[in-house]
């Protein structure tokens, strides 16, 4: 899966779980600060993302991806993966 | 630990008085601390505006929302950031483009959890200094302001208090609620309510600075975790109490007396953290408290009522019992009981049955009504004799309970004198309970909480009008010898100073030491002695040894040249027996003094109020009792003359049982040259005089026995 399908699949997960219109969902956006995601979505995310992808990621360093670009990056480090 | 002196003024007219509110991560899910604090500043009736900003919501509350705070178009005085604290910085950055100068960082994650939040904590408040932004928090419940020109719960409480005049400041959120609970139901209005918990940029002494000119604030109420700047906190403690006369209330929590048993001397094993905190709160005139009733007990009296004058006390009470306790309780906190002048005793006779009770305790007997309770109440307040009147009551048959509260209050606010009430009971006598706090005379369920109130006031009052302390310019003091002796010993890597250089720079600073000498061969012992005079006392000197006596290395009362030769050799015997190997200075023989009570003086530096002196009478006293003293440097003549007073054994050098009394102001006037000494010698962090023998009054003091840890 190359970045572009995983940027793609990653906008559309945010927009369900945040309930955001995808237009507004630029590579730098913030998933809190300029998406809304309380502490609550954030979790709601990273499983959304793991069941999108069919990874399983460590939940302590996901938490700390803030932006739209580096979920691609986290995410495309677990697809690598063998 | 200066930061806060150093620092530009912060701006908190706009954390209580802003214009204009933005809440900075609502939405619209009540009940989540992002959308209560938004509500709640809309439901209490702010009187500015308040804009929500959100990233996904269009409307809070039906407030239209703004995505940024930048895209508010107009200013905004107080933003209040509810974000995760993981954004707080982008947020606040934000706020610093705005211009906003103010903030509350409500969000937790930082500091308080280590690691990534202290990396978090640091980047806010580099941001907040870039644009010049103080802010209260982060990980705090928020601020509240009853004032009506402002209305302002921008805080996640329940509640929004009623108008008073007491503050409350605290460095923790949770307690916050529990106390706006506790004091919605004794009708305890507030001023300004803060929680200002990490206080990573707004610390309780700004706000501190902040209240003093407060107008709507008569007291402060301070809760605390930490004291990061026990200095500046007496300071500013000293600086608000003398210039606008306001009672400072301090509840600290971690009394323990951890880090105390690793000390080396003596003074630092006593003087525990909490010990010192103790002491230099009341040093600074603070009222410390160990309970939040307490706490709340003392501010109603100090809030509600003028001050008293002094300590002559009337009780008025409906049953001999209580007015037994409440004598009782009025004793114990060295008050006393007033004595009525003969017109006042003239009115109680004429106006009060037969069988009441005219002297104090005043006993209007069981069956009074209001009109009893007016006379009794009455005649002390106007008694030149009496300076404070405590009211008691029982609940009986014939007891009219709400006329009774009611008389109460009218009486008292025609004088200018202090007086409080313990309606005695729970049920019967809630309703005169309430009438009596929402009028502010201050309520007890127990006569001793009535008494210890009426005690901090008192020690308010004398603090407040005490003149400033004086402090001496002693002669014969020579700073640059006694840093000889301190960069001699650090040089050659030595922090344990033995008595032989303790006391030269003890000497130095003109504190009464022994003549004495330093011997390295028995000859020169014997010379020593005789050219010191007899009686003299041989002490081993040596690095290695700390404790002379548990190695035998002391010899005391020696009386000719042929014991002098004896006593050298049996030191270097039981030394060898009991240390081998240690190094041996030599032998100090000293002038032995044998009459004269043995008292402790010492030093200790702590880690947030800095240098401390302790006092105490020596042997069983210090060690089995713990009876000493403590006082922050600079201590002057008054502190000296009040900490030798303060100790439980004072009455031994005062001149107990037929005894003459000790020359106390040698003993003074040694406290305050190694005040100066401790001040001026940064390198020393403890120092023990133990003993200090003090001889009877105008025979002065002398050093017997001292040590210094570098």
């Amino acid at each position: 899966m190359d970045k572009a399908d995983i940027k793609a699949r990653v906008e559309k997960v945010t927009a369900l779980v945040l309930k955001v219109d995808p237009k507004e969902i630029s590579p730098t956006a913030n998933f809190a600060f300029d998406l809304g995601a309380d502490s609550m979505q954030s979790i709601e995310l990273i499983a959304a993302f793991e069941e999108e992808f069919n990874i399983q990621m460590d939940e302590q360093k996901a938490r700390e991806v803030q932006t739209v670009e580096a979920a691609v990056e986290f995410i495309a480090g677990y697809l690598k993966q063998p | 630990m200066l930061e806060n002196s150093a620092s530009p003024p912060k701006d908190l007219e706009h954390v209580f008085y802003p214009k204009s509110v933005a809440v900075l991560g609502t939405n619209r899910v009540a009940g989540t601390v992002p959308h209560d604090i938004f509500a709640n500043i809309l439901r209490d009736n702010f009187q500015g505006i308040v804009y929500p900003v959100s990233p996904k919501e269009r409307s809070v509350a039906g407030v239209r929302a703004y995505k940024y705070v930048l895209d508010i178009p107009d200013p905004v005085d107080l933003a209040i950031l509810v974000f995760p604290s993981t954004v707080c910085n982008l947020a606040l950055e934000q706020c610093g483009q705005k211009g906003v100068r103010s903030a509350i960082i409500i969000s937790a994650g930082f500091r308080e959890i280590g690691g990534a939040g202290l990396q978090r904590e640091e980047e806010i408040k580099s941001i907040a200094k870039k644009h010049n932004i103080s802010f209260i928090g982060p990980n705090c419940l928020g601020v509240i302001n009853t004032d009506p020109l402002s209305h302002l719960n921008a805080s996640f409480a329940r509640k929004m208090p009623q108008e008073g005049n007491i503050a409350f400041l605290s460095q923790s959120g949770a307690l916050c609620t529990a106390v706006l609970d506790y004091a919605q139901a004794k009708h305890i209005g507030f001023s300004k309510f803060v929680s200002f918990g990490n206080k990573a940029s707004i610390s309780e002494i700004d706000l501190m600075y902040y209240l003093k000119d407060d107008p709507k604030t008569k007291v402060i109420l301070i809760y605390l975790e930490e004291i990061s700047d026990g200095a500046a906190l007496m300071k500013a403690a000293q600086e608000i109490i003398s210039e606008s006369g306001k009672p400072i209330l301090v509840l600290k929590s971690g009394r323990t007396r951890e880090g105390a048993a690793a000390a080396a001397s003596h003074t630092g094993s006593l003087a525990g953290s909490d010990e010192v905190c103790d002491a230099a709160l009341k040093q600074a005139g603070m009222i410390r408290c160990t309970t939040i009733e307490e706490m709340f007990n003392n501010a109603i009296a100090l809030a509600y009522q003028p001050l008293p004058q002094g300590k002559r006390v009337a009780i008025i009470t409906n049953a001999g019992g209580p007015g037994v306790l409440a004598t009782d309780a009025t004793i114990k906190q060295n008050l006393e009981l007033a004595k009525f002048s003969d017109a006042t005793l003239e009115v109680y006779k004429k106006s009060l049955p037969a069988t009441a009770n005219i002297k104090n305790p005043v006993d209007v007997i069981g069956d009074a009504r209001a009109d009893r309770y007016k006379v009794a109440l009455g005649g002390a307040l106007q008694d030149p004799g009496v300076d404070g009147v405590f009211v008691i009551l029982t609940p009986q048959s014939m007891t009219d309970i709400e006329n009774i509260a009611e008389e109460v209050c009218n009486t008292v606010g025609k004088y200018e004198k202090p007086a409080y009430a313990s309606f005695m009971g729970e049920m019967d006598v809630a309703a005169g309970i309430s009438i009596l706090q929402q009028r502010n005379i201050p309520h007890y369920v127990l006569p001793e909480s009535m008494s210890r109130a009426y005690a901090s006031a008192l020690f308010f009052k004398h603090h407040r009008d005490m003149k400033p302390e004086e402090f001496t310019a002693f002669s014969g003091v020579d700073k640059t010898k006694a840093h000889e002796v301190i960069e001699s010993a650090l040089s050659a890597g030595r922090t344990y100073l033995p008595e032989e250089e303790s006391t030269k720079i003890l000497q130095a600073y003109g504190l009464p030491v022994l003549p004495s000498g330093l011997a390295t061969a028995k000859p020169e012992a014997v010379a020593l002695a005789e050219n010191i005079g007899f009686p003299v006392v041989m002490k081993i000197v040596s690095d290695d040894i700390v404790h002379k006596f548990d190695v035998k290395g002391v010899i005391l009362d020696i009386r000719t040249p042929q014991a002098t030769g004896d006593a050298y050799d049996a030191i270097l015997k039981n030394v060898e027996a009991a240390k081998p190997g240690a190094k041996v200075k030599g032998i100090f023989v000293q002038k032995m003094v044998t009459k004269g009570e043995e008292v402790i003086l010492g030093v200790k530096r702590d880690r947030s109020f800095g240098v401390v002196i302790m006092f105490g009478l020596g042997g069983l006293f210090v060690e089995v009792f713990k009876d000493v003293s403590f006082r922050v440097a600079p201590v002057g003549a008054r502190a000296a003359c009040e900490m030798i007073k303060e100790i439980r054994a004072y009455s031994m050098l005062a001149g107990a049982r037929g005894k003459k009394p000790r020359d106390i102001l040698s003993v003074e006037e040694c406290i305050q040259r190694l005040s100066i000494l401790a001040l001026e010698q940064p390198e020393i962090k403890e120092l023990d005089i133990n003993p200090l023998i003090v001889n009877d009054e105008g025979g002065g003091c002398y050093v017997a026995d001292a040590r210094i840890m570098l």
